[in-house]
């Protein structure tokens, strides 16, 4: 294959995971409206319209977690961080094996999507047993998220090769970053890939009398928690490798960039159990210990706020920027590339520190099972991640296809829309969970009104507000997203939108020989996850030898 | 995007940023670690129930290593739920979560004194949450959830489901009675 047509075939099947994401995120988000004027006190699932086409509100918030949050940032992220180290390292890979990912991701994709759509498998995206879904659901489950590991393979695979060739070399940040995270998503996923291979199949077949809930549960949560990383990651390279050029400016420090990575690989997994403080027979012990890493991977998230800050702050003064924060004016504020991902950034800070919050077993009490947490993950998956990625599309489609980006004035008001109805969205929700309210929960159909006598009218009335406003900025985003999709090609992507890479500020340099300290000790990423195996082993395997010695099969429910 | 010339900003350079940086992480690691200090505090002086090992100290026939058999309560106390007055003095309660109730479907419970609270589901699991205070526990069947608290206000309150557990979750409400010291004993 030339050199041309292997490119146009890599693009390709980028661009077709990153449309699959799209479409999986547009029917996920009209879905939530719905549920937010639910919160909000107003019950529409009686509507005729909407009755033929959501069975129940569980089945609807069952589509509405799997699309958004299992769908769309796995299919965004395979096409995503497949792309972008391939590029960087100069790479070829072999783009059959590419393709017949994509095409089995997609095979799982549509067989969960049967008993979804069915009310088969209205199990939520925790589908925690014993309460039971159709086979299928679990099959197609498993092909999706084990195509991921495919992907991870493919990717590492390129990176030793390309080592190989380049003896002695410092691996270029985005291939590291990309190759790191990855690393990370394959300690994450076993979790997972057990519980839905090992136990819930053979159950969901009838090969087996029943389940355990809390071993399933546990390797849920193994996964459950390291997830979130793999959502805001792949954000965060853009953030750190693109948006300072985006902004004017350079990136703060290649060096410390990959540290943070490293972290993340390190301590991304074992920390689950904070999920699960409500849970019996879980030994305290280790419920703080992994308390106690949950706070330690804030830090490379605080890490990343400097960075990114003085990377902006250098961008802002090269505009002619001044003042202590007077330089934050001079940022390119119209551009919805830009201030799609710095606005992300705003609502990251604000759920980061909710989720340092939320780890607390002190706190967790008060707002386990809240309305408190989906308050939270908006803000975080639902805008951090969401958001960037959004942004990261109105380039990156043209990049891909050169096609033109039909508005930047609605792009634009589709992305401040987004930020603000999110921002109004977590604090009503958030200020209703301090009050107990229950999330997923059909609150607005209630026979008995547990919450009356609370004052909840003013964040009842914003979440309801949220959902309208919401629901605009999706209308506005897709439409800009699709007309753009269905224009003709007119540019060639690699001249009209390149890859938009920054300098540094403290580069990390080519060559390990004369390298730094740290660059030297982040470059061997093979060795670093061994240790990040190795960490896990040692702390998940007391609690799950533990769990599967005193394993308690119960039978399998289907209650919806 | 060139500067304007005629306004040179002073532009971070690496050394200062390096400083920066150091500092910073400092800052950010010693948040971390005192935010565990701070939760290990309240764990240790008890500020919020947290689920014990189990039984939480009691013993419960029928219940080995916190677990029991969902098809067979029958075995154990979990066939009478509700409270009971120990020998020594202590109380414990024992609660079925089933699809969508709890039973006792009204607990009552005397304000001040310490109960041992043992949950557990007979089908699916369901959630233990108390209006009002930080009590929050997950039901699972199969499992034994067992933590100790002390109401200290007479009064109702909400007893709400918040795992989802099928079609009527949001319909699962029922009530915890506290009542006022020595008014208990009628009322059983
Ligand atoms: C139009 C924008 C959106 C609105 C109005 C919205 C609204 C809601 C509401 C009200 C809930 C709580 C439902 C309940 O607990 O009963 C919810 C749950 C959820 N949302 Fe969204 N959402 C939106 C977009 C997103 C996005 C972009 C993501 C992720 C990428 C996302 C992921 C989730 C997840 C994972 C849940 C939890 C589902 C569960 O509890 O099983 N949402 N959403
Ligand atoms: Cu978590
Ligand atoms: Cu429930």
């Amino acid at each position: 294959m030339g050199d041309v047509a292997y490119l146009a075939s890599l693009k390709k099947v980028t661009q077709f995971y990153i449309v699959t994401a799209f479409l999986a995120l547009f029917i996920g988000v009209l879905i939530g409206p719905l549920q937010a004027l639910n919160y909000g006190g107003i019950n529409v699932y009686e509507w005729p319209v909407i009755r033929n086409l959501l069975g129940s509100y569980y089945q609807g918030l069952s589509l509405h977690g799997v699309l958004n949050a299992l769908v769309f940032t796995q299919f965004f992220i395979s096409g995503w961080m497949l792309y972008l180290p391939v590029r960087d390292l100069g790479m070829r890979i072999n783009l059959r094996f590419a393709w017949f990912t994509y095409a089995l991701m997609t095979l799982g994709l549509l067989l969960a999507a049967v008993p979804l759509l069915t009310n088969g498998a209205t199990l939520l995206y925790t589908f925690y047993p014993p309460m039971q879904g159709d086979a299928l659901f679990y099959i197609g489950a498993a092909l999706m998220v084990g195509s991921s590991l495919l992907v991870v393979g493919q990717v590492v695979h390129t990176w030793l090769r390309w080592k190989r060739a380049n003896p002695g070399k410092v691996t270029p940040l985005v291939a590291f970053m990309s190759v790191a995270t990855w690393m990370m998503w394959a300690l994450a996923a076993l979790g997972i890939v057990v519980e839905v291979v090992a136990l819930l199949i053979p159950w969901s077949l009838g090969l087996v009398g029943g389940v355990d809930p809390l071993v399933s549960k546990t390797l849920f949560w193994w996964t459950g928690h390291a997830i979130v990383y793999f959502w805001v990651l792949p954000a965060y390279i853009s953030w750190y490798a693109f948006l300072p050029r985006q902004a004017g400016g350079r990136l703060a420090s290649e060096p410390l960039t990959r540290l943070v990575f490293v972290m993340f690989l390190l301590s991304s997994v074992p920390v689950g159990l904070h999920h699960q403080y409500a849970d019996p027979n879980i030994p305290n012990l280790w419920k703080n210990i992994h308390m106690f890493l949950t706070f330690l991977i804030a830090v490379p998230s605080l890490l990343t706020a400097f960075s990114v800050g003085a990377a902006l702050e250098d961008a802002a003064r090269a505009r002619g920027g001044r003042g202590l924060f007077g330089w934050v004016a001079q940022l390119p504020w119209g551009n919805a590339v830009f201030s799609a991902q710095v606005l992300a950034m705003v609502s990251f800070i604000a759920g980061g520190a909710g989720g340092v919050v939320n780890a607390s077993s002190s706190f967790s009490g008060v707002v386990h099972n809240t309305t408190w947490i989906p308050g939270h993950f908006h803000i975080t998956v639902g805008t951090a991640t969401t958001l960037t990625f959004m942004g990261v599309s109105l380039w990156l489609i043209p990049h891909l296809t050169g096609k033109r980006l039909p508005s930047l004035r609605l792009a634009s008001w589709s992305v401040w829309t987004w930020f603000f109805g999110m921002m109004v969205f977590a604090l009503g929700m958030h200020w209703q969970g301090l009050y107990g309210v229950p999330r997923r929960s059909q609150v607005s159909a209630a026979a008995v009104d547990a919450f009356g006598n609370l004052p909840l009218a003013l964040p009842t009335l914003l979440t309801a507000v949220s959902g309208v406003i919401l629901l605009v900025s999706a209308v506005l985003y897709f439409s800009v997203l699709f007309r753009m999709l269905l224009s003709p090609r007119v540019d060639d992507g690699e001249q009209a939108a390149p890859l938009p890479y920054s300098e540094a500020i403290s580069p990390a340099g080519e060559s390990l020989a004369t390298a730094s300290p740290l660059v030297r000790a982040t470059e061997p990423l093979l060795a670093l996850w061994a240790a990040a195996l190795v960490l896990v082993v040692l702390m998940y395997g007391p609690v799950m030898a533990r769990l599967f010695a005193e394993m308690q099969l119960v039978p399998g429910w289907r209650l919806y | 995007m060139a500067p304007r010339p005629s306004a040179p900003a002073p532009r971070l350079e690496h050394h200062s940023l390096e400083r920066y940086e150091a500092i910073w992480f400092g800052i950010a690691t010693l948040m971390a670690v005192l935010l565990f200090v701070a939760a290990i505090a309240s764990f240790i002086s008890g500020t919020y129930t947290a689920i014990e090992g189990t039984g939480g100290g009691h013993h419960i026939t029928g219940v080995e290593s916190g677990r029991l058999d969902p098809r067979n309560l029958a075995a154990t106390p979990f066939a009478e739920p509700g409270l009971r007055e120990n020998p020594d003095g202590t109380l414990e309660a024992f609660v079925v979560a089933r699809a969508f109730a709890f039973q006792p479907a009204t607990l009552r419970v005397p304000a001040g004194r310490p109960v041992t609270i043992h949950l557990t589901s007979a089908d699916v699991m369901h959630g233990y949450q108390v209006t009002g205070t930080n009590i929050n526990a997950t039901a699972i069947p199969g499992q034994v959830t067992s933590f100790t608290t002390t109401f200290r206000r007479p009064g109702t309150l909400s007893l709400v489901c918040n795992e989802y557990c099928g079609t009527g979750h949001h319909n699962m409400v029922n009530t915890i009675v506290v009542e006022a010291p020595g008014t208990q004993n009628q009322t059983e």
